[in-house]
């Protein structure tokens, strides 16, 4: 099959900027354009039909049966060269640390804000900072057992790191069940190419949750919100895969501090809490009362040290867009290190400097509300109209706390098959990072891939794909 | 293992092994209704409605019963729970709730049944490829159980499972016992032949037909039928036979306080185990059989109250 090459500016995955194919590349690209369109179709078919028997889909609820819904799946990988990911890697080391050294350091001794590199108003008014987690001392100091950082290739060829995912990021069961796919449907290509095997991440998240407690055999269980949550599938994988109990919040009760499975054969103590319900809905005693989801007594158990959550409470004040431009302070105030990967320059709007730029450039601007999440009350400069850029304008000067603005990136794209054969579509990265004795991590992440042309939307509500990623064990093939 | 966890395999697995027993049913019963003499076709196709105790509701749904009727409100009809459809949906849903439980083969054959169902039913079964889906059902039923016998842990969960399978069992042989039993007793008096043909449909319901014959030869009479399905060990459908694998799981199964079922089950199982076909003979059949089917409710309450029962 034919590829279509990228759109001239943009920083495309497999072919360089005179159209020649990158080094690691070669193999994947030789087999594309020795593939049938027939075979590739049959394929893709076939892939649809073992998701859907995977049951790893979407439940739409109120409609009628037949409405579970696939992310669409794209079978040509991204491919990583191996060099690219060694400083990927070394780079999300460093960051997911100093997160971790920030997260507690402003629920114990604010050196960082007595040293005066963030605000202390930036940290103590952010709506997700928890006070009720000051002086609780958590085993190895460790927050964000498990981190999903989002990252996007500039066209100056350099990874940026968009956002800090700290509090329960998810997708990591796509990322290994698209693996599974394609060496099912295409076996021959692993022959070929020198790809990094990932399937060991349950193992490592088992060996992180274990790592999380101060007990040496410490009994894990995933806490779900329950089958109606589309992450259910994740939950219940992770769980089997690592052959913990999948718990809801009905199934566990607290009694002196302490929290219980019920069991058929009575109470059974639980040492960590993976859980993948959002701290507000823990505990209907200290967080929203109405939550069916939690274990009511949860907080105090966890208070007094019988119990882990992994990730801890409080965690959602570090992965804040009003937070993040200062993460790279971060890595130098705790590790002493420059840091290995970029952030997104951004102008935070209560600066005064910041929102006078701001206001002079906004149609080559990003905004964001500060506190926002899933792209809302966005602002996109260059495809904005008149009308929403002066609104826009009105906003920033009334509520210039609230908002955040970052220059328009482009994405990097990557070959993608779609109705007109394979043309280059837009792509973002989430390498999932594992902090407990050490930080680890699998070669690779959950690539998102944007369907529409042109598209900077990765995400699954909004017609996102997604796609397997391969990281090379050398940048020869 | 969770509460909730086994409650959902128990039931589970007694859906699944109830969709096998209503294919059966319902295809012993069209068949039955072809050789049947037009007056008593009624009769024949009432069975699996009776058997299920879905009689008044099919009333309520439908004017006739034609056997197109019956296998639209037996197989694809989702506005009462008892439908194969709908059999098929609830054990899904529990599989759902137990993933973490369940091994991926576990978990494939019974989507794989959903999806095929769902499939099934926008293209509709008439007289004329019915037999096809029952074979359909009976060959996803053994997939199911040849995926947990072969790729389960022996834990609790498993134990769990298999618990329900034999519950509902024995609660089906009971009750197809008892209904077609009847009938055939009923026309014995009228006409050999039928009567033949009445016992030969029970057999089959079972799927005990060849076993009786290579037990007790081509003769079919009606206490060495009983005996058969009631008191014969090795007819893996006979209330021996489930009420052996109860009291045997219930035995691996990991105990916590004293437990209340044990005692229920073993002692139904004793008075099977050291039954005769004279005690039943001389009680009434039809009244052994109501006291049985009281009794193996009773156990599958106390197994849900003891093993997870957790409301405060």
């Amino acid at each position: 099959m034919l590829i279509q090459t990228p759109a001239d500016g943009l920083y495309d995955e497999l072919f360089d900027p005179d159209n020649r194919v990158r080094p690691h590349y070669r193999t994947l690209e030789n087999w594309l354009i020795n593939s049938d369109e027939d075979m590739i179709a049959d394929k893709r078919r076939e892939a649809d039909v073992l998701f859907q028997r995977l049951g790893i889909t979407f439940n739409v609820y109120g409609q009628d049966e037949g409405t579970d819904r696939l992310i669409p799946f794209d079978l040509i990988p991204r491919v990583i060269s191996a060099s690219d990911w060694h400083k990927l890697q070394t780079g999300l080391r460093q960051r997911v640390n100093a997160l971790n050294r920030f997260l507690h350091d402003i629920y114990h001794n604010f050196d960082i804000v007595k040293a005066g590199v963030i605000d202390a108003e930036q940290v103590f008014a952010n709506p997700q900072y928890q006070p009720g987690m000051q002086n609780l001392k958590l085993p190895r100091n460790l927050y964000s057992h498990i981190a999903g950082i989002d990252l996007i290739r500039h066209n100056d060829g350099d990874f940026y790191v968009l956002e800090d995912n700290l509090r329960c990021p998810s997708g990591v069961s796509y990322m290994l069940e698209n693996r599974r796919m394609m060496m099912r449907l295409f076996p021959e290509l692993f022959a070929q190419a020198p790809v990094a095997p990932i399937d060991h991440y349950p193992a490592l998240l088992g060996e992180t949750l274990r790592a999380a407690s101060l007990n040496p055999n410490p009994t894990v269980a995933v806490l779900t919100p329950g089958r109606f949550n589309s992450a259910y599938f994740e939950h219940a994988f992770l769980a089997r895969q690592m052959g913990v109990e999948l718990v809801e919040g009905a199934d566990l009760f607290v009694r002196k501090n302490r929290v219980y499975m019920k069991t058929t054969v009575g109470p059974q103590q639980v040492d960590v809490i993976y859980r993948r319900i959002d701290d507000d809905f823990l505990d209907p005693l200290s967080g929203n009362p109405h939550s069916m989801l939690g274990v009511p007594g949860l907080y105090g158990a966890y208070r007094s040290g019988h119990v882990v959550l992994a990730n801890a409470m409080g965690t959602g004040v570090a992965d804040d867009k009003s937070i993040y431009p200062y993460v790279p302070d971060m890595i130098r105030f705790y590790l002493n290190e420059e840091p290995i990967l970029k952030n997104v320059p951004t102008w935070q709007c209560r600066k005064p400097k910041d929102l006078k730029y701001v206001l002079e450039h906004l149609p080559e601007l990003v905004v964001k509300e500060a506190q926002g999440a899933g792209g809302y009350g966005m602002l996109i400069g260059p495809r904005a109209s008149k009308a929403e850029l002066s609104n826009f304008r009105d906003l920033l000067k009334a509520r210039p706390h609230h908002y955040i603005a970052q220059p328009t990136l482009s994405l990097s794209t990557c070959p993608t098959f779609v109705e007109q054969g394979i043309a280059p579509r837009h792509l973002d990265l989430r390498p999932f990072v594992l902090s407990g004795k050490k930080v680890q991590m699998v070669p690779g992440g959950l690539t998102r891939v944007a369907l529409e042309e042109s598209s900077l939307v990765v995400n699954s509500s909004q017609g996102g794909g997604t796609k397997d990623t391969w990281v090379l064990e050398d940048d020869q093939c | 293992m969770l509460s909730r966890a086994a409650s959902s395999l128990f039931w589970m697995a007694r859906y699944l092994e109830r969709v096998e027993c209503q294919a059966r049913l319902l295809d012993v019963s069209l068949t039955m209704a072809l050789i049947d003499v037009p007056e008593d076709r009624e009769e024949q196709l009432s069975v699996p409605l009776l058997v299920t105790g879905t009689k008044e509701t099919f009333d309520e749904l439908y004017k006739e019963l034609t056997p197109q009727n019956l296998i639209d409100f037996m197989l694809l009809d989702d506005r009462h729970p008892a439908s194969v459809f709908n059999i098929i949906q609830s054990a899904r849903d529990n599989a759902l709730q137990v993933r973490g439980n369940l091994s991926a083969d576990v978990w494939d054959s019974i989507n794989l049944s959903w999806m095929e169902m769902k499939e099934l039913r926008q293209t509709g079964v008439t007289e004329s490829n019915a037999s096809q889906i029952f074979d359909w059902t009976r060959a996803r039923s053994h997939v199911f159980r040849g995926a947990a016998y072969g790729t389960l842990l022996r834990t609790d969960a498993f134990h769990f499972l298999r618990l329900g399978t034999f519950i509902e069992r024995a609660d089906t042989t009971a009750r197809v016992l008892n209904i077609r039993h009847e009938m055939a007793t009923a026309s014995a008096d009228e006409h050999a032949t039928r009567s033949f043909f009445e016992w030969t449909a029970l057999l089959h319901s079972l799927a005990a037909f060849e076993a009786y014959q290579q037990i007790y030869g081509p003769n079919i009479l009606p206490l060495n039928v009983a005996e058969l399905l009631i008191l014969e060990l090795d007819v893996p459908r006979s209330l021996h036979a489930c009420l052996h694998e109860i009291v045997v799981l219930l035995e691996l199964v990991d105990q916590g306080e004293a437990r209340k079922a044990r005692r229920l089950a073993n002692s139904l199982y004793a008075n099977i185990h050291y039954g005769d076909r004279d005690y039943i003979a001389e009680r009434g059949l039809h009244d052994y059989l109501t006291d049985f089917l009281e009794r193996i409710q009773d156990i599958a309450g106390q197994i849900q109250k003891d093993y997870m029962g957790w409301q405060a």
